[in-house]
């Protein structure tokens, strides 16, 4: 019987292959869309994380009391050996130091000589080390509009609006008058090597992004840093992890009474990103919940449907003898194989594809007018332990619904009425 | 009689029928409600900006930069004549910028303090609480003083210099501290009396920019203030919401993608059931061009009668939420728009018209895209019920 | 006779009588602290809130509007040059090969993070040019007697609205300043540690500078030499003398 009944399944396309694709496709959609809307509503709690908070960062307690105020007269110093050891004590985590200043950028004349000024916002990161991360991180290659990456110490990018009001091109020399650690007065001549668009106005205005080894030389900050980030490197905020850890580093330090102890900070703990975080779980909930709904009344409806015309079949099985419960069941049994196939297939494919749009992304650059550092147009997908799970709901439980549901007509209707539904 | 026999036909499939016009009405009304919310999220987070701090556009200072603090000590001047009109009858109100600071607890802070009248109705700012008896009365926002850590009554030391450059200082008392949804107008910001101030700078009737009312048009007359109208003061705002939209519009796409994956499915499975009844219809005459159009018609019938269940209980349900708004959990202002606790959706008929457009162009396409095979279809090999 | 002498003592020393005028004090002030030709070497000692940081500095000046200084340690700063023309400051950075003009703002700045700014450098140091004065009452710094005088500006664009000032009654040095904003809120005080006799003339040795509104240890000028009446030649206070 079993034999017969699985014949007939491989058989008839209509009855096994088609549910089953319609299911996978189904379930790989609703998975997709899972690992998607995620990805994309957490989007700018990795900007945010990129170019400012880290997932978790550190900072003198001086500093961090007035940050807004860039005082890098209470910067870390010896961040080499504080990047080390977090290295060794958190290795799943990328440490990057980071330079915040403001200043002037002036442009010589060819007598050297002030020919344009203005005031500028500075970022200073390693990103001349090849395999630095980074390069990646601040989105540089994508966000670059004129010109080349640095690929000295000395070597600078402005922004584009910046670059074209002060009138200079690439390979033109700059000097960064600021103020060093310690208050005095800073001057550092730089090369203007490439121009980026950075997305947001006041930056776009003028900002530059310089290497840290470089700023550090400018403002008198040997192996100086305003703040070291620290970014997982799966690229996830992993929220229930970075706080714990943020409390054990605070605890260690907190024997040394001292204001320019390092401090580390949680994402969530700066910038009222907590209350974002719970926002972004809230639309996520929201918008998965009415994908999966949608998924489900449209799988249910292909496990109803996919029942409903086996009536003929049904019929004749009737006739021969076959009970009502026993056909009853073996529809369900084969709508429980179609969804368990369909959710297996649907969502193995669906998480390889979230896997290379979570390593990879997806471009809507043709959307938007260009890449910019603080808005990347790369969006990447998230694969959640949920989403492993997720596609089950609709690709399992509503087609054995919807096939439980049709598979009632057996017992209403008569033999002959499914006989005749037989049309043949 | 296409259209009357696919009437028919689609009514009479009952169940079947229902399910797909159910499943493809809620993608129509999240596709609407979703459109609602972003532009939703664009008007509050403009109309917040536009009520606290733009109003109906500024006029700036000739030398006034936002973005370049040096500019601050030369951006003032008296107001032309017909902005000075525009103030004496409630039509505009003057602001005056200027850069300062503060010791909070002895470590020097830079801030920009900002005169305005307190008698003001342009901007929906609590600026009557500036009137106080004490001789610099000050008003902070809540992020503000969060940062310098100061409460209503406490008093903080501000140095500024005139507009010789002579130094002066007082001990202002914070007399309200006000929560905004905005930054801009928060963080780094002291408000206060604009005649304090102006007296302060010994720069009497002198002002940094005029913000014009939300009603009305702005003068014609030119003058060498420039006027920023407020396309260009949001111009970053819409383009951070286009931003986001875009990934929206995905999702919607992909959301509709789903519904119409239950129209293919469905007409997928008539093909195989209604053989039969095809051949019949083409031996009785009916060209498959016919036939063609009305397994369109049907599946297209699907997504009007979906749009039609769809404006039943969406246009009340979309309403109500308009009306009462979305609540959003704590505070969301540090999202890079100002939002308030609740998101109100905002649809528009262009919005809806585009939307039930889209809706029916896709089931109409994706109705016809599987039918396209009954044109080879051997009407004999039909009637006996087999595939061809 | 005998039991007359204090009340002729006390006479002596009644307010008004044997008194000078505050001008008068304060025309010797300037007569005293402003020289011709002179040349320095000072040490700048500035409290910061991390660490304190000491510079020296050599300077040529001749009378008020014109100076040219070299930073001569710590390393990191040796080369820098400054020359002040009246009203205008430029500075050289021999790292960057760059003469800079410290203008607007930039002046308003700090002076190497000390309690000083660039513009308390340009600033007119012949008090009786800038301010009318008051002989308020006589007091004592340091065991010194002193004159207290009340100096109000003359004109709106002067950087401090009134000052406070204890000029040595023998020695016509300002051993102590209190500088004050329009409103008559103590913002800066500068007072005399120690001074020296020189050339006729008495002159600060060790200073302090205090900004009042600021948490700080303050600054601390030293001067370690002092040269009257050199000759500065004049190629000194051009822009060239700054790369050389």
């Amino acid at each position: 019987m079993i034999r017969f009944l699985l014949k007939g399944l491989i058989r008839d396309r209509s009855r096994s292959l088609l549910p089953a694709v319609v299911v996978s496709i189904g379930v790989m959609v609703t998975v997709m869309m899972y690992c998607w809307i995620i990805g994309s509503l957490y989007e700018m709690i990795d900007n945010s994380a990129r170019f400012e908070t880290g997932h978790v960062k550190v900072m003198t307690r001086a500093y961090q009391e007035v940050a807004d105020q860039i005082p890098n007269d209470l910067a870390i110093l010896n961040v080499t050996g504080l990047r080390d050891s977090l290295a060794a004590v958190y290795p799943d985590y990328d440490w990057v130091p980071r330079i915040r200043f403001g200043g002037l950028l002036d442009i010589p004349d060819e007598n050297g000589e002030t020919r344009d000024q203005g005031p500028v916002i500075g970022m200073a990161a390693d990103i001349i080390t090849p395999d630095s991360r980074d390069r990646t991180f601040l989105n540089l290659a994508q966000a670059l509009v004129t010109g080349d990456l640095p690929q000295a110490a000395d070597e600078l990018l402005i922004s584009a609006a910046f670059a074209a009001k002060l009138g200079v091109g690439i390979g033109d020399p700059a000097t960064l008058i600021g103020s060093t650690m310690h208050g005095g007065m800073a001057f550092y001549n730089f090369k203007i090597v490439g121009t980026v668009e950075f997305g947001i106005l006041a930056l776009d205005r003028g900002a530059l992004i310089a290497d840290i080894r470089g700023v550090q030389d400018a403002l008198d900050m040997p192996d100086g840093a305003s703040e070291l980030l620290g970014l997982h490197k799966s690229g996830q905020y992993l929220r229930e992890e970075a706080p714990l850890m943020a409390a054990e580093f605070n605890q260690k330090k907190e024997m040394e009474k001292g204001e320019f102890t390092p401090v580390m900070l949680a994402l969530q703990d700066q910038n009222n990103l907590g209350v974002m975080l719970n926002l972004i779980d809230y639309f996520a909930a929201i918008l998965v919940t009415m994908f999966v709904t949608v998924m489900s009344i449209v799988l249910w409806n292909t496990g109803l449907m996919g029942s409903l015309r086996r009536y003929g079949e049904i019929g004749v099985r009737l006739a021969i003898g076959e009970s009502k419960g026993h056909i009853y069941g073996s529809l369900v049994a084969e709508s429980v194989g179609i969804g368990l196939a369909g959710s297996i297939l649907g969502t193995a494919v669906a998480l390889f594809f979230s896997a290379l749009l979570q390593q990879y992304g997806f471009d809507i650059s043709g959307k938007m007018q260009n890449a910019t550092v603080m808005i990347p147009t790369v969006i990447h997908a998230r694969i959640t332990p949920t989403a492993y799970f997720i596609g089950f709901f609709p690709g399992l439980l509503a087609v054995v619904l919807g096939s439980m549901i049709a598979g009632l007509g057996i017992f209403k209707r008569s033999t002959a009425e499914l006989f005749k539904e037989l049309e043949v | 009689m296409i259209l009357r026999l696919a009437f028919k036909n689609t009514l009479g499939a009952g169940l079947r029928t229902w399910l797909n016009v159910i499943v493809l009405s809620i993608a129509y009304v999240l596709i609407i409600g979703m459109q609602g919310l972003y532009r939703g999220m664009n008007d509050q987070a403009s109309q917040a900006r536009i009520s606290q701090e733009l109003g109906g556009g500024q006029y700036w200072h000739p030398q006034y930069d936002p973005y370049d603090p040096m500019t601050l000590d030369e951006a003032h001047g008296i107001p032309p004549s017909v902005l000075t009109g525009l103030v004496e009858a409630g039509m505009a109100t003057p602001i005056l910028c200027g850069p300062a600071a503060i010791f909070p607890e002895g470590r020097i802070r830079s801030v920009l303090l900002r005169g305005i009248e307190p008698d003001q109705q342009i901007l929906d700012l609590p600026t009557a609480q500036l009137h106080s008896d004490h001789p610099l009365p000050i008003m902070l926002g809540a992020r503000m003083a969060a940062s310098v850590g100061v409460q209503v009554g406490d008093e903080l030391t501000v140095r500024w210099r005139d507009s010789n450059g002579t130094f002066d200082a007082a001990d202002a008392e914070v007399v309200y501290i006000f929560k905004s949804r905005i930054p801009t107008i928060d963080v780094g910001q002291i408000w206060l009396p604009l005649q304090r101030m102006q007296t302060m700078l010994a720069i009497p009737g002198q002002a940094t920019m005029v913000v014009l009312q939300r009603e009305g048009d702005p003068p014609e007359s030119t003058t060498d203030w420039s006027f920023r109208d407020l396309d260009y003061l949001l111009m970053e705002l819409k383009a951070m919401v286009r931003s986001k939209s875009v990934g929206g519009g995905i999702m919607q796409g992909l959301l509709l993608a789903i519904a119409l994956l239950a129209i293919f499915d469905s007409q997928i499975l008539s093909l195989f059931r209604r053989r039969r009844e095809m051949g019949t219809l083409i031996s009785l005459g009916m060209t498959r061009g016919n036939l063609i159009g009305l397994f369109t018609a049907e599946g297209a019938l699907h997504g009007i009668m979906a749009m039609l269940l769809g404006t039943l209980y969406g246009l009340p349900l979309l309403t109500w939420l308009a009306l009462t708004g979305i609540p959003l959990p704590g505070y969301s202002d540090d999202w890079g728009f100002a939002l308030s606790d609740r998101l109100f959706p905002v649809y528009g008929p262009l919005l809806v018209l585009i939307s039930t457009l889209i809706v029916f162009i896709s089931v109409t396409v994706i109705s016809y895209i599987p039918v396209r095979r009954i044109a080879s279809l051997d009407p004999t090999e039909a009637l006996r019920g087999k595939v061809s | 006779m005998k039991t007359l002498l204090p009340f002729i003592f006390i006479l002596g020393f009644l307010p008004g009588q044997d008194w000078p005028t505050a001008e008068q004090v304060l025309a010797q002030v300037d007569a005293n602290m402003v020289a011709g030709n002179r040349m320095t070497i000072a040490t700048m000692v500035i409290h910061g809130r991390r660490d304190s940081r000491t510079l020296q500095i050599q300077s040529w000046i001749q009378g008020e509007d014109r100076s040219f200084s070299e930073y001569l340690s710590p390393p990191g700063e040796r080369g820098i040059k400054m020359l002040k023309l009246k009203d205008e400051l430029w500075t050289y950075s021999p790292q960057s090969d760059r003469t800079i003009r410290i203008a607007g703002h930039m002046l308003r700045q700090s002076l190497n993070g000390s309690d000083l700014s660039y513009e308390d450098m340009l600033e007119d140091n012949e008090l009786l040019h800038s301010y009318t004065a008051v002989l308020l009452d006589s007091g004592r710094v340091a065991d010194r007697p002193c004159w207290i005088l009340e100096l109000t500006a003359k004109r709106s664009d002067v950087t401090y609205h009134s000052r406070r000032i204890w000029v040595d009654r023998e020695r016509f040095i300002a051993l102590q300043e209190e500088r004050f904003a329009k409103s008559g809120k103590l913002l800066k005080t500068t007072r005399i540690e120690e001074m020296f006799f020189q050339d006729e003339r008495w002159y600060p040795r060790r200073i302090t500078f205090q900004d009042m509104l600021k948490k700080g240890g303050g600054t601390e000028l030293i001067l370690d030499s002092l040269n009257f009446d050199i000759v500065i030649p004049d190629h000194l206070f051009t822009r060239a003398a700054l790369r050389q």
